[in-house]
């Protein structure tokens, strides 16, 4: 503990070797984020299929494609220096109270999703915001699906 | 800011898969009856619309637009319904693929443009193909 207090009073100008790690690039950071909301949306998709078993078979398909979007999205990360990639799920509504309302809910959530990774593609490497695209893309197809759902 | 060459070119693929699904519709349209002969015809209208939208789009920039060549080879036989719809999917993930790479492009408006353009033919095929797949217009994606 004395080294760092040591260098400090010396004023020493060598590497900084003993200062934080850099900061995060803000693509890895969107990066980081667009896969704690893949993780959100995992987090809704099961809860509503363990509430309403009638559901699980019809969302099932939809909640392993986000399972896909998640592990291309966490393939994607260089673990940052002093900063894991996040593994927790920060958001957790409660189920709709109906099935009908859960259905609206995962298709919100779905919205949601699009306008967020639509707002990711400005500062992304052309790759990055490939896939960003391709994933906001197969949400609109899953929006669909669940309004046909909603209906039937 | 001028667009380039990059841009133009990946403009004028994103028309010529449009083109070839203007195309592609007339033919899916008649082998389908009802409802789905319909849903083509909404499709194909779609299709039209996206078209004039790039060829403007270019002849903003300055470049002339790809015209439509008079036949396209389709990628299987046609003879009926469900070839029909199997044709329909594949017309859109076409389109969806070569949206896909305006993404790419080194231009906010051209990569937001084609992200969101991306949408409709995905969700399209979709409905066409009767499920989803997680990555629209990547590779490996299609039927």
């Amino acid at each position: 503990m004395m080294l760092p207090l040591f260098l400090a009073l010396s004023a020493c100008k060598g590497p900084a070797v003993l200062s934080g790690p850099p900061p995060v690039a803000d693509q890895t950071t969107m990066l980081l984020h667009a896969v704690t909301a893949e993780q959100n949306l995992i987090w809704i998709y099961k809860k509503a299929a363990a509430a309403y078993s009638g559901l699980a078979p019809s969302i099932a398909p939809l909640l392993a494609e986000h399972e896909a979007h998640l592990a291309q999205l966490r393939g994607r990360v260089i673990e940052p220096a002093g900063k894991r990639v996040p593994d927790a799920v920060t958001a957790r509504p409660r189920p709709g109270a109906t099935k009908a309302a859960a259905l609206a809910q995962l298709r919100a959530a779905e919205h949601a999703a699009i306008a967020t990774l639509m707002s990711r593609l400005d500062g992304a490497s052309p790759s990055l915001a490939q896939l960003y695209a391709s994933i906001a893309a197969s949400e609109a197809t899953h929006v669909t699906a669940l309004t046909s759902l909603i209906g039937s | 800011m001028a667009a380039t060459s990059a841009q133009i070119a990946a403009m004028q693929a994103a028309l010529e898969a449009e083109h070839a699904a203007v195309y592609g519709y007339g033919v899916t349209g008649a082998m389908l009856t009802g409802a789905a002969k319909s849903l083509a015809y909404a499709d194909w209208r779609a299709h039209q619309i996206a078209r004039d939208t790039l060829a403007a789009m270019l002849v903003k920039l300055g470049a002339a637009p790809v015209v439509a060549s008079p036949a396209y080879t389709l990628p299987f036989a046609v003879t009926n319904a469900a070839s029909a719809r199997r044709l329909a999917a594949a017309l859109e993930d076409g389109v969806t693929r070569a949206y896909l790479g305006l993404v790419a492009v080194n231009n906010r408006s051209l990569r937001i443009f084609g992200a969101l353009a991306m949408q409709p033919p995905a969700t399209r095929a979709a409905v066409w193909r009767g499920s989803t797949v997680a990555f629209p217009g990547m590779p490996g994606q299609q039927a």
